[in-house]
């Protein structure tokens, strides 16, 4: 068999894999991979460690070499793993999916607790589930209805939900840090020590000099004394104590990162076999 | 002197209510004046968007939600506007699901504002796992990598994409983002693929930048809504109000704002050590 003939024979194989399908098919196919995930999952968790440990060592290993000869092999060079790099994306979304079906069975667990035991704040978990439920069917009905009627009214309730709830309730919670940042910055921001004063003019300047109002204060100095003005002070800071901080900083992390990915890379982490100890 | 004390013991109740009140003078306004000032890393943005051939695409990264949308949101929108204008063709990849249908949002509401069309003058590739395949996948095969757009439309399919397929048609990547991801996009999308990356991080994020602006590495920065303000003075918007010329004027209100309660606070802080050493030099007279 020639080389051509092998490639011809992967790519009609792989394409069966990868081939788009719909409806029931698709349904039948989601279903399926969940309950072999699941199935995987459940092996890996009651066969004994030492059986355990080389299936998810290899695994890891594997998926961590993929990518390193990938990468340093070139792109040009090693056209077979680049070509799967899109597949090793779906199966890596794939995953992450399992992690967050484990997020929503903790997320139910810990509220369904407090709403059976009627506990503290229990109203709080029960609109945990009102809320949960009511976005997911909405956001089901509004993309797979197929009367238009129906998917146009939840197309409405979504972005209720959306617009009206999700969105200015998340800016709430973020914008809520200006509150005690104001307050914080009353309470601490005392000049205590020589230290402490730096760093509250170095502030100062950087709050000043990044906003359109601090510039009107010190616009008025005269051009040999243009260095002072807050812009260019905090300018001045940014490019030049902060980034050689930031360099600094940079390095260390990289190396920290290097060694940290080597141990996950080779299975030296603690907890890497669903145990609480190697 | 007892004044000066108290200053520095103001409840949080009352610092709280200031709050409210510095920020909702800018925001009940709507100031239209953007800042006359345009630092060189906005000016540099400007500059890589603005000589982008026609045939080239711009992908927007977006990695924000609505929770920093004031910052991103501004942000997003003038690039979205200048690349409109111009007749740039851009898609945009959420990494944020919520972010997904806030940029969505975004796009089409300046695609009605500027007669635009979308799949022909822009596209939305929807929410996408962030990983290091999708981002190689931007440089090596862009329409594969995102297979489809946010509405579920094939994107090869749809005309904006025609003769899109890999970095040789990226004018640039724009990282737009409320978190970390500014690294990971470098590393697998600009750096191997000679590709101009440009940064909308938040506020807080800004600092962090300023080594690869420095290097290179990132060509330009637009510093939160402050950057976004400066970028719309550049596209000729300076007398218009708004979100970012609004979130601009209510950021500066509230920086003068804490600058004067640090003040307070000191002043007090300075006078009761000023009345605690009168105390104990009394006290040792007596």
């Amino acid at each position: 068999m020639t080389t051509s003939t092998h490639h011809g024979l992967w790519s009609i194989l792989w394409g069966a894999v990868v081939a788009e399908r719909h409806g029931t098919v698709l349904a039948l196919l989601i279903a399926g991979s969940l309950l072999v995930g699941a199935g995987i999952l459940w092996m890996l968790m009651s066969v004994p460690t030492r059986y355990r440990k080389p299936v998810v060592m290899a695994v890891t290993f594997l998926g961590g070499l993929i990518l390193a000869l990938e990468f340093l092999a070139g792109s040009e060079k090693w056209h077979p793993l680049t070509d799967f790099l899109p597949t090793y994306g779906n199966v890596q979304m794939v995953i992450g999916s399992f992690a967050l079906l484990l997020g929503i069975i903790n997320l139910f667990m810990i509220h369904g607790q407090a709403v059976s035991k009627r506990t503290k704040g229990w109203a709080n978990s029960l609109a945990f589930f009102v809320a949960f439920f009511a976005i997911m069917m909405a956001g089901f009905v509004k993309d797979y209805a197929t009367a238009k009627a129906v998917s146009g009214s939840a197309d409405s309730i979504f972005t209720v939900f959306f617009e009206g709830f999700l969105m200015p309730l998340s800016s709430t919670m973020f914008s809520m840090i200006a509150f005690y940042i104001a307050s914080a910055a009353y309470r601490a921001f005392r000049i205590r020590s020589t230290e402490s004063a730096l760093m509250m003019i170095t502030a100062s300047i950087l709050m000043l000099g990044l906003v359109p109002a601090g510039l009107y204060l010190t616009a008025w100095l005269p051009e040999p004394l243009s260095w002072l003005r807050l812009e260019n002070l905090s300018a001045w800071l940014l490019v030049g104590p902060n980034m050689a901080v930031q360099r600094a900083m940079a390095f260390g992390i990289a190396v920290g990162a290097l060694a940290v990915g080597l141990r996950i890379w080779l299975s030296l982490e603690r907890g890497s076999f669903f145990d609480r100890q190697l | 002197m007892n004044i000066l004390i108290k200053l520095q013991q103001i409840d949080r109740r009352v610092i709280y209510a200031l709050v409210v009140v510095v920020l909702a003078v800018p925001l009940i306004f709507h100031p239209a004046g953007h800042p006359t000032l345009v630092t060189p890393e906005v000016h540099r943005a400007f500059e890589v968007i603005d000589q982008i051939p026609k045939d080239k695409m711009v992908i927007l990264s977006s990695a924000w939600g609505p929770s920093t949308e004031s910052e991103n949101g501004p942000q997003t929108a003038v690039l979205m506007r200048h690349m409109f204008m111009k007749g740039i063709r851009f898609g945009i990849v959420s990494w944020d699901q919520a972010g997904s249908q806030v940029t969505y949002k975004i796009g089409t509401s300046l695609e009605k504002e500027l007669h635009k069309q979308y799949g022909v003058d822009w596209v939305h590739f929807g929410f996408k796992l962030l990983n290091e395949a999708a981002l190689r996948g931007i440089g090596t095969d862009l329409p594969t990598t995102m297979k489809n757009d946010k509405l579920g439309k094939l994107v090869s399919r749809l005309p904006v994409m025609n003769g899109i397929k890999d970095f040789h048609n990226i004018g640039a990547v724009v990282e737009i983002s409320a978190s970390g991801t500014l690294e990971g996009t470098m590393i697998y999308t600009t750096q191997p693929n000679g590709l101009s990356l440009l940064y909308c991080p938040t506020a807080v994020m800004s600092v962090e930048a300023y080594k690869y602006l420095d290097s290179g590495q990132v060509k330009g920065m637009l510093n939160s809504a402050v950057g976004a303000a400066q970028y719309e003075t550049l596209i000729g918007m300076s007398d218009v109000t708004t979100q970012a010329s609004i979130t601009t004027w209510a950021l500066s209100t509230a920086h003068i704002f804490i600058i004067v309660l640090i003040l307070l606070g000191n002043l007090g802080y300075i006078a009761s050590k000023k009345a605690a050493r009168r105390q104990g030099g009394e006290a040792s007279n007596d």
